[in-house]
């Protein structure tokens, strides 16, 4: 069955199963709508506007073959034999910082999902975590009739109205790499987050025992960090013999590194050196080369892996750092998006927790020493050496 | 089509419709009253914004500290909530706030002679930076935005038979409602805004004499208009309405994020639209209602091409090429219109 739920689109109710003729009827269909007497001759007009120095329609028209480029490709696997579904599902994901290089193997995850499902998807958001952008965003893909919703759930209670609007319209919608306790998305995938943070702060008491420890974020209050800092702390305080400071350092790597530098000058006591952030674990890694503070005993670590993180890890500038999977935060939401598609809402729903993977100088060789989609460093299929 | 070609707006009217019609045939989503809705906030709060910078720019100068003024209200609207002072007077505290901010740039521009570009790109950089003070970096939630969920009964008419079903309904408060966080709200501001500053810009003395010194300034002095006075004022108007604004938008996404990258992006979206719309950065012409379909125009672009499908990689890079030509467009149908001699 083929559902049509834009305007005037009720003619048609039953459709081949095969894709490809289900294409051809669509066109056919298509045009034939167009040409109905009442429609003429807006659509005429509008045609005849676009070959006359139709420039701005011109330029939209390049979109038709960026559109069908790598990011909105679909194919025509088995998965519609398999779930008793044909209809090419289309989903959204809507993203805080829709250009991060961290996100470049979600991407390959939920490309990856697609292709086995015979899906699209389309990344879209904000590139500077633009709360209202997102939100715009969120509200367009309902009226654009998706059919499921990822949306990294930066902002307490920003996402709420266009999630309960989306459910409302029978649109899923699924919690990726950040989570909203109010919100009512039907699952969240990605690390959690508390946890997460409890674990890294029960590291901190193996490693430092006691002493002055720096904890660094870089945008305090903002939901996919603060969680972690605070599951740390709540570890923290129950070992006096530690003391803890919290240091904001800032959305851009540069700042981050200056203020971890100027704070590791000012603090020549400090025994520990803690992020909650891609950038400022960086930060660390390359504050403790610069100044030597392997050699007198400081301890540090962090989220995440950045090249340079990976590679200072490995010569044992840092102690650790948590991987949260961020192929999985791609592929899973696109998995389970469509098993509640297909499956009608009967199944499909589940909480995944990505992330606690602690990676310590020898368990992130192979992260140095391969390319593969799921760390983002190549673009082909499998695993390749470096 | 000939009388309409021959205002100035005329060709931004154009290129707006071609965009629209051609989203329209790509997409049979475009024109349903729920993408009407959907495209509102893409476009009303940056008419807002734009329409402050048209008055700015016909007298000759330019204000980029909007972006940060716009981030900086709504923390000052929380702020003032938090000493347990009433929603009104809030927006009023903040507001004035916001004015103060356009003095200053004023009085740098116009008293002490700093270049306005270089007076409020300072600014820009300040707020910003005393907006993450404040606010000590974290996002905070709107006060008066809450949602409230409550379950009602609604009436449904299924087959013939009304039904009773109950419903979860979300419940704004009404001064959300009335500032940004109803559905409309932001396209009647902008309404207001756009129509009050038209009269403003076409048939008062302050509309007048902005004109006069954004012009020939030495002649508008030598005339007896009060240069400082009419410059100061319309910084004081583009900071009242980014401030505005500011708190529009933080009302209808509920809560607010101290995200200083952003500012310069969303001044700049206000800038572009107000000179798409037929407002020349040199000064001395400008329209009011040009820069609301400026906004409209750039508005329709990106919710088409997000409704189209567009991946973020692919986004800005048609959009700029878009804007491009469309501006490419504009320009040819100016010449139709200068040619008909109303120019």
């Amino acid at each position: 069955m083929h559902e049509e739920r834009g305007i005037g689109g009720s003619g048609r109710s039953e459709v081949n199963a095969d894709i490809a003729a289900e294409a051809l009827d669509r066109l056919e269909w298509r045009d034939a709508r167009r040409s109905t007497p009442e429609r003429a001759p807006r659509f005429a007009m509008a045609r005849r506007a676009a070959l006359t120095g139709g420039g701005a329609a011109l330029a939209s028209a390049m979109l038709a073959a960026c559109s069908s480029g790598s990011d909105a490709k679909a194919s025509s696997g088995s998965a519609g034999d398999t779930f008793g579904s044909s209809k090419k599902l289309k989903f959204v994901f809507v993203n805080h910082v829709t250009t991060n290089t961290f996100f470049v193997p979600t991407r390959y995850g939920a490309q990856d999902a697609c292709d086995l499902f015979g899906a699209q998807y389309q990344w879209t958001g904000s590139e500077n975590s633009n709360v209202n952008e997102m939100v715009n965003a969120m509200n367009t893909a309902i009226t654009g009739g998706a059919d499921g919703l990822a949306v990294a759930l930066v902002d307490d209670k920003a996402f709420n109205s266009p999630t309960d609007a989306a459910i409302k319209a029978d649109i899923p919608v699924v919690g990726y790499n950040a989570d909203a306790s109010t919100n009512s998305r039907l699952a969240y995938i990605g690390q959690d987050l508390f946890a997460s943070g409890q674990e890294m702060g029960n590291r901190i008491v193996d490693l430092v025992g006691s002493g002055p420890v720096a904890l660094f974020i870089a945008t305090p209050g903002s939901t996919n960090l603060q969680p972690r800092i605070d599951g740390a702390l709540s570890v923290l305080k129950a070992h006096p013999s530690i003391t803890t400071s919290t240091v904001a350092t800032g959305a851009a790597i540069p700042a981050e590194l200056s203020t971890i530098d100027s704070y590791v000058t000012a603090h020549s006591d400090v025994k520990g050196l803690f992020a909650v952030d891609a950038g400022s674990t960086q930060s660390i890694a390359q504050t403790m080369q610069k100044h030597s503070l392997r050699g007198k005993g400081v301890k540090a670590g962090g989220y995440d892996l950045t090249p340079i993180t990976q590679k200072l890890l490995a010569s044992d500038q840092l102690d650790f750092t948590i991987d949260q999977q961020p192929y999985l935060q791609g592929f899973l939401p696109v998995l389970e998006l469509y098993l509640y598609t297909v499956s009608k809402t009967l199944s499909g729903m589940a909480d995944v927790n990505t992330g606690l993977k602690f990676l310590d100088k020898t368990t992130v060789k192979p992260y140095n020493s391969t390319k593969s989609r799921y760390e983002g460093s190549s673009k082909a299929a499998g695993v390749s050496k470096s | 089509m000939r009388r309409l070609l021959t205002l100035r707006e005329g060709s931004i009217v154009v290129v707006t419709i071609l965009a629209i019609a051609y989203f329209a045939v790509a997409n049979d989503r475009f024109l349903t009253s729920a993408n009407f809705k959907t495209l509102l906030p893409y476009f009303a709060p940056f008419a807002i914004l734009a329409v402050g910078e048209v008055m700015l720019m016909v007298a000759g100068e330019i204000d980029l500290s909007i972006g940060s003024v716009y981030l900086f209200a709504p923390f000052m609207f929380y702020e003032f909530h938090q000493l347990g002072l009433p929603l009104v007077v809030d927006l009023l505290l903040c507001l004035v706030c916001a004015a103060l901010i356009g003095a200053l740039n004023g009085v740098l521009t116009a008293v002490v002679g700093i270049s306005s570009f270089i007076v409020t790109l300072g600014t820009l950089l300040g707020v910003g930076g005393l907006t993450l003070i404040i606010s000590g970096a974290a996002p905070v939630a709107m006060p008066g935005a809450e949602v409230h969920t409550t379950t009602e009964s609604v009436k449904k008419v299924v087959n013939g038979h009304t039904i009773t079903l109950q419903e979860q309904v979300n419940h704004v408060g009404g001064f959300a409602r009335v500032f940004g966080a109803g559905i409309y709200s932001e396209l009647i501001w902008a309404l207001l805004a756009v129509a009050l500053l038209h009269v403003v810009l076409r048939s008062t003395r302050w509309g007048m004499y902005t004109v006069a010194v954004g012009g020939n300034r030495h002649g508008a002095a030598e005339a007896g208009i009060k240069v400082r006075s009419i410059v100061i004022r319309n910084f004081v108007l583009c900071a009242l309405l980014a401030g505005f604004v500011g708190v529009l938008e933080a009302m209808r996404a509920s809560s607010v994020t101290p995200d200083t990258a952003g500012a310069s992006e969303t001044m700049f979206r206000a800038v572009s639209a107000a000179v798409i719309g037929g407002t020349l950065l040199a000064g001395g012409e400008g329209t009011v209602v040009g820069a609301l379909l400026g906004a409209l125009f750039l508005g329709v672009l990106r919710d088409g091409l997000v409704l189209d499908g567009v991946s973020a990689d692919y986004l800005d890079f048609i959009l700029g090429f878009a804007i491009l030509i469309a501006m490419a467009v504009n320009i040819y149908v100016g010449r139709v219109r200068k040619g008909s001699g109303h120019a």
